[in-house]
């Protein structure tokens, strides 16, 4: 009686099991095909969002750039490309200053770019060989999580010409921030103290992964901490020293904030950059079409420069 | 890490005066780097002592003083941007809209991101190249190009001034839809599995699986996007219009070129007011910010 009892529990033990089995197989077979409901059903938000503030408003910016728009007034019309011409070919004051400002923020380019390249990376070679890490870390990084308007309000505190720091200390008289090329430089050196902290890090991060022996190696071979440097380590920062060229053209070219603060594009138009120049077209002359044409010329040389390098960096790596 | 490869580790114990001239050696061999760093760390720490300073020295009429350390110290400037601007100029409630505005940005990001990078790193299904392709592709769009149209887009909906407005924006973020899908890529699929087979569904795979594994990275991306949100000034600038919606960031550039233009000791004070959320960000949250940057660097 009681062994036919254990025999049975024992068989539907055994067929559960089996069924057991079966089912997982099943489910993970259906796993395997393809699930096109669930993974529309994860990816609706982000495509909600996606759509609503990234394509309706790139397509939207599309077609207020071809016409003559106005935030106060609205559609103008329709007049092709002649916002994008205007700017190209620097027709009228709107074009002048277009063009003027462009030029200074490219020069704000091609000095910050490269320094915020090589302190960074120098720095963190340092680090990388010194003792007290986490220190020079931390002291390198922090200002880098503060706001450009917070860091540009202090340094324009700091280089004031009446009653700042520096001139009160130093028994100065400097115009730091009305002068030129003094503005230019003042600008360049804050941005320089308040953001590498990030290509710090980037370069850093990049450094610490480089082979030890290898470094070793060519430390027994005789090769001085410049040419370890130069021979093994930067030809493997290449692929960061890429990601932290674009970063800082990309941010460099949006030079707004701080700008503001220290200078308010002055003195005359002279630190003006192309961000404060749509700025104003947009709400201060109310050319929305303008403003946005040329919004979309500085975000295509955007674009363009980062192809390209990120094309050398695929190479590279 | 062991460092004792290529190093003859059996020698004889050194001789003291050996020894001694080794260290030294080493020493007066890094001495450069540190005198280097010491300057540069100086400089980099300089300007927030001297702000501090002027912040917590006297008001001395707003000029900012010549003396790096004051005498006396008193919170006469702090008093002074809390009292006497607090209707046209409501400091607290600006620090309390970005502080507001940044950690929703980060929750709505962390979620929408991570549900998007599952879908992309661990189900099939057709499209995926295409849609894969689009999060990648817009990773390249700069905001400029979107600021405009969006004010546009914001002002046509009615949305303009308002809390939306602030928030929704940075809801679609490429970056942390990348970042989660190569995490969610290094996850073995034999867990993934083993909860199927177990009868889970994919949100309770999502839900129960992928985000207690996901923590530490989904951290950081929120940690970066609050950051990247709070210090955030060209959109919050154009977005909002009356005193009561304006961030932090947008409230001290209209007060630095408002009135307080000539008080630089009351400007320093509300500077440092500004930075205190971040600075606390930064004291509990240093690791994952420096590791997510540092990531987002390696990877390219």
């Amino acid at each position: 009686m009681a062994t036919e009892q254990q025999l049975v529990v024992q068989t539907t033990g055994a067929i559960a099991a089996e069924g057991l089995a079966e089912r997982k197989k099943v489910r993970l077979r259906r796993h395997h095909e393809l699930q096109n409901g669930t993974a529309y059903l994860f990816l609706t938000p982000y495509l909600a969002v996606f759509v609503l503030f990234v394509v309706v408003p790139l397509v939207f910016g599309i077609y207020v750039s071809l016409h003559n728009w106005s935030e106060t007034t609205g559609n103008g019309g329709f007049i092709w490309f002649r916002n994008y011409t205007t700017l190209i070919l620097g027709r009228g004051y709107y074009g002048s200053e277009f063009w003027t400002s462009m030029w200074n923020t490219i020069f704000f380019v091609i000095i910050s770019v490269p320094l915020l390249w090589l302190i960074p990376t120098a720095l963190a070679y340092g680090v990388y060989r010194a003792p007290l890490k986490p220190l020079w870390r931390f002291l390198f990084f922090y200002p880098s999580v503060f706001s450009a308007t917070a860091f540009g309000s202090a340094w324009s505190l700091l280089l004031a010409t009446n009653g700042g720091s520096v001139n009160n200390l130093f028994g100065l008289n400097i115009q730091w921030l009305t002068g030129m090329p003094q503005a230019w430089i003042s600008i360049d050196l804050a941005t320089i103290w308040a953001t590498m902290g990030f290509s710090f890090i980037i370069m850093y991060a990049a450094i610490t992964q480089v082979p030890r022996p290898t470094l070793e190696a060519a430390e027994m071979d005789g090769a001085g901490a410049y040419e370890r440097f130069r021979l093994i380590i930067l030809p493997l920062l290449r692929r960061a020293s890429v990601v932290v060229v674009v970063l800082n053209t990309i941010a460099s070219f949006n030079l707004f904030a701080q700008d503001q603060i220290m200078t308010n594009g002055g003195p005359g138009t002279a630190t003006t950059t192309i961000s404060m120049t749509i700025y104003q077209q947009a709400f201060d002359s109310f050319n929305a079409g303008g403003a946005t044409a040329a919004a979309f010329l500085l975000a295509i040389v955007l674009g363009v420069i980062a192809f390209f390098q990120f094309r050398i960096s695929r190479k590279a790596v | 890490m062991q460092t004792v490869i290529g190093v003859p580790a059996a020698s004889t114990p050194p001789v003291p005066a050996r020894h001694v001239q080794q260290r030294l050696r080493r020493i007066t061999r890094k001495l450069p780097v540190l005198v280097i760093l010491t300057i540069a760390g100086l400089a980099m720490l300089f300007p927030v002592l001297w702000i501090l300073t002027t912040a917590f020295g006297k008001s001395n009429g707003g000029l900012a003083t010549s003396n790096l350390f004051p005498s006396t110290l008193s919170l006469q400037n702090f008093r002074m941007i809390f009292n006497e601007q607090s209707t046209q100029d409501p400091v607290l409630r600006w620090i309390f809209n970005s502080v507001g505005v940044s950690a929703a940005a980060a929750v709505m990001v962390a979620v929408i991101d991570s549900l998007a990078a599952f879908a992309l790193a661990r189900l099939r299904f057709r499209g995926s190249k295409v849609v894969f392709t689009i999060v990648v592709s817009s990773l390249m769009v700069p905001f400029i190009a979107l600021l405009l149209p969006l004010y546009l887009w914001f002002q046509y909906l009615g949305l303009l001034n308002t809390y939306g407005a602030l928030v929704l924006p940075y809801a679609a973020n490429a970056f942390g839809v990348f970042l989660l899908y190569q995490f969610f890529l290094g996850i073995p699929q034999e867990l993934q599995d083993a909860a199927i087979a177990d009868g889970a569904s994919h949100p309770q795979v999502w839900w129960r699986l992928f985000v207690p594994l996901s923590t530490g990275i989904t951290a950081t991306l929120m940690v970066l996007t609050f950051m990247n949100v709070y210090n955030d000034f060209f959109w919050p600038l154009v977005a909002t219009s009356s005193p009561d919606m304006r961030t932090i960031t947008v409230g001290i550039e209209i007060v630095a070129i408002g009135q307080f233009q000539t008080n630089y000791t009351a400007m320093m004070a509300l500077t440092v007011v500004s930075i205190i959320p971040m600075v606390i960000a930064f004291i509990f949250a240093q690791r994952r910010l420096v590791e997510g940057i540092a990531v987002s660097g390696l990877q390219g």
